[in-house]
C-alpha cells in the first residue's frame, strides 16, 4: 500500500509540473526571459497582447466552426443510428470495427477520397469525413439501452412518427448522455494533429496545426508559446469543468455494460 | 414491425458516412497501393511493385521493431499504474482531486501538451535545463528519446486508465470485501486475491483501449520526436505519414497502410485469444 501511494504522489508530481510551467510561462514577462533569471520573473499579460496577430485568432475560428459542425452532426446523425441499431438495424459489428481503428490508416485513402471529391484543402475536408463518429454511436447506444422502452411504444400507439419520436421523446430523455458525447467529440476534433495538417494547406490551419508550426518557428519564445497553448486550451477545459460529472457518469456507464 | 424499419432509415445518414469515408476509402488501399503517386499527378499504375518493396524495406521492419518495443513498454506500464493509483486512492478524501489532475493532461490540448513538454525539458530551450543544468538527452540519444514519448503518452492516458479502473472497483460488492475479511484476509491478501480477479475484465478492456492508443502513438511522435534521431522514435504510423505526406511517396504510403491494417489485425486477433483465454479460466 505504502508502494503504490508512492507511486500516486510520484504520478501527480509528474502530471502537475509540465502544466503548472505552462501556465507560469504564459504569464512571465519577455524581458525576465532574455535575462534568463527566475528572480526578474513576473506577472505580465503581455504574451496573451503579442498573439493579437500571430494568427492564432484566425486558426481558432477555424477549429471552432469545423469542430462545431462536425459535432452537431456527429450527434444528430449519431443518435439516429444508434436508434435504429436499437431497433434492430444491423450496424453495430460496422461501427465496433471503426471504433477499433488506428486513425492512422485512413491518411492516405482519405486523401484520395477528398481529392476525387474536390473537397481537399477546403474547409469542407475538416468536416465531412466526421459527420458521424462511431464513439458517438456507440455511447448514445448505451443510453438509448438504459431507456425504458415503453416510452417509445406509448408514442408508437399514439401513432407519433419515428423521426418524431426520436426527436420529441428519446432525445430529451438521454440529454445528459449527448452532452458529454458532444464535448468527447468536440475535444477529439479539436485535437486532430496530422490530419488538418495533411488535408490542408496554410488558409486553414486548425489551432493545433498552428501550435505546432509556432513551437517550430518561434521556440525560444517560452511565454509566447505558454500564452498560446493556454489559450487553444481554453474550450475544451471550459467544456470539461462545465461538464465533468456528466462525462464521468457517461464513460462508467459505457463501461459497465 | 412498420415502426422498426421507419426506424432504420433514421440510422442511414450516419451509415453513408462511414461507408464513403471510411469503409470504402480502407477496401480502396488495395488498388492505391499498386500505384506509383505522388499526390498531385495523376497516379501511375505499378503493379505489385510497393508490395515487393515492403518486404526489402529496411525503415520499415525497424519501424515495426520501434512499434513494438514502444506498446511493450507503454501497455504494462499504463495497467500498473492505473491499477495502482485506482486502489491507492479509494475511498480516500483526494480521490477526486488525483483522479481530476491526472486527467487534465487530457484537457490541455495536444499541441499545448507538447508545448508544455518542450517548454520544461527541451535540452536548448527548456527551464529544466536553464534552472538546474540538467540537460536531457531525448533530442540525441535513440533510447532516450523513445523513453520520452513513452513518458509523454502515460503523462496523457493515465488519467484514461485510473478513471476507468475507479469505477471499476466502486463496482465491486461490498460484500464481497467483507466476506473476504470475515475469512481472515488481510488487506494485502484481499487486495490480491479478490479484488485484482474481479477485476479482470476491465485490464482486459484497457489492454484493447491501450493498444489502439500505442498504435496510434504517432501523433505523440510528430509533436515531440519527428521520428528522430536517427529513426528511434519512428513508430509504424509515424513511418506511413512520412512516406506519404513528407516525401509524397502516397502509393508506397497505401502499401504501408495495407502492412499497419494487417499489423493491426494480428495483434488484435492475439489479444482477443489471449484475453478469452483467460476470463474463461477466470470464470471456474
Amino acid at each position: 500500500m505504502l508502494l503504490m501511494r508512492l507511486v500516486t504522489v510520484a504520478m501527480c508530481l509528474f502530471v502537475a509540473l509540465p502544466l503548472a510551467w505552462l501556465v507560469y510561462a504564459a504569464f512571465i514577462p519577455a524581458e525576465a526571459l532574455v535575462r534568463a533569471n527566475l528572480a526578474t520573473f513576473g506577472f505580465s499579460l503581455e504574451n496573451f497582447a503579442a498573439l493579437a496577430n500571430s494568427g492564432l485568432w484566425r486558426a481558432l475560428a477555424i477549429s471552432f466552426t469545423a469542430s462545431g459542425l462536425a459535432v452537431l452532426a456527429q450527434l444528430t446523425f449519431g443518435l439516429g443510428a444508434a436508434y435504429a441499431i436499437r431497433n434492430g438495424a444491423r450496424l453495430l459489428g460496422l461501427v465496433l470495427v471503426l471504433l477499433a481503428l488506428p486513425s492512422e490508416l485512413l491518411l492516405v485513402p482519405l486523401y484520395r477520397q477528398l481529392q476525387t471529391l474536390l473537397l481537399i484543402d477546403t474547409l469542407w475536408a475538416l468536416v465531412v469525413p466526421f459527420l458521424a463518429s462511431p464513439l458517438v454511436v456507440f455511447l448514445l447506444l448505451q443510453a438509448l439501452r438504459r431507456l425504458p422502452w415503453e416510452l417509445v411504444e406509448a408514442a408508437r400507439l399514439d401513432g407519433a412518427s419515428e423521426p418524431l419520436i426520436l426527436a420529441r421523446v428519446v432525445a430529451p430523455i438521454v440529454r445528459p448522455e449527448l452532452l458529454a458525447a458532444a464535448v468527447l467529440a468536440f475535444a477529439a476534433h479539436w485535437n486532430l494533429v496530422l490530419y488538418p495538417r495533411v488535408m490542408t494547406t496554410e488558409a486553414l490551419w486548425t489551432v493545433q496545426v498552428f501550435l505546432t508550426d509556432l513551437l517550430r518557428t518561434r521556440p525560444f519564445e517560452w511565454g509566447l508559446l505558454g500564452a498560446a497553448a493556454l489559450v487553444a486550451s481554453t474550450p475544451i477545459m471550459i467544456l470539461y469543468l462545465v461538464f465533468e460529472k456528466r462525462i464521468v457518469a457517461t464513460f462508467e456507464a459505457g463501461f459497465r455494460s | 414491425m412498420r415502426a422498426r424499419r421507419q426506424a432504420w432509415w433514421l440510422g442511414l445518414p450516419a451509415t453513408l458516412v462511414f461507408v464513403v469515408f471510411s469503409l470504402v476509402p480502407l477496401l480502396s488501399v488495395a488498388r492505391y497501393a499498386t500505384w506509383r503517386w505522388s499526390g498531385t499527378a495523376e497516379p501511375i499504375s505499378i503493379g505489385s511493385a510497393n508490395l515487393a518493396r515492403l518486404v526489402r524495406d529496411e525503415a520499415l521492419w525497424q519501424s515495426l521493431g520501434t512499434t513494438l518495443l514502444f506498446g511493450l513498454i507503454v501497455l504494462p506500464a499504463f495497467l500498473a499504474l492505473s491499477l495502482a493509483v485506482a486502489l491507492a486512492i479509494e475511498g480516500l478524501r483526494v480521490e477526486r482531486f488525483v483522479k481530476a489532475l491526472l486527467f487534465a493532461p487530457g484537457l490541455v490540448t495536444v499541441g499545448g501538451s507538447a508545448i508544455a513538454w518542450y517548454l520544461l525539458y527541451d535540452p536548448d530551450f527548456g527551464v529544466m535545463v536553464e534552472l538546474t543544468g540538467l540537460r536531457l538527452p531525448w533530442t540525441s540519444q535513440p533510447g532516450a528519446a523513445l523513453l520520452f514519448v513513452v513518458l509523454f503518452t502515460l503523462w496523457q492516458q493515465t488519467g484514461y486508465g485510473v478513471l476507468v479502473m475507479s469505477a471499476a472497483l466502486r463496482g465491486i460488492p461490498r460484500e464481497v470485501k467483507e466476506a473476504a475479511r470475515i475469512d481472515g484476509a488481510h488487506e494485502g491478501e484481499l487486495r490480491r486475491f479478490v479484488i485484482v480477479p474481479l477485476l479482470r475484465p476491465t485490464l482486459a478492456f484497457l489492454t484493447i483501449v491501450g493498444s489502439v492508443l500505442a498504435l496510434q502513438s504517432y501523433t505523440a511522435v510528430y509533436l515531440l520526436t519527428r521520428g528522430g534521431p536517427f529513426g528511434s522514435t519512428r513508430v509504424l504510423g509515424y513511418y506511413l505519414y512520412e512516406v506519404a505526406f513528407e516525401r509524397f511517396e502516397l502509393g508506397y504510403g497505401a502499401a504501408i497502410t495495407l502492412f499497419v491494417l494487417v499489423f493491426t489485425l494480428i495483434v488484435a486477433v492475439a489479444q482477443a485469444r489471449v484475453l478469452v483465454g483467460r476470463g474463461v479460466r477466470g470464470a471456474h
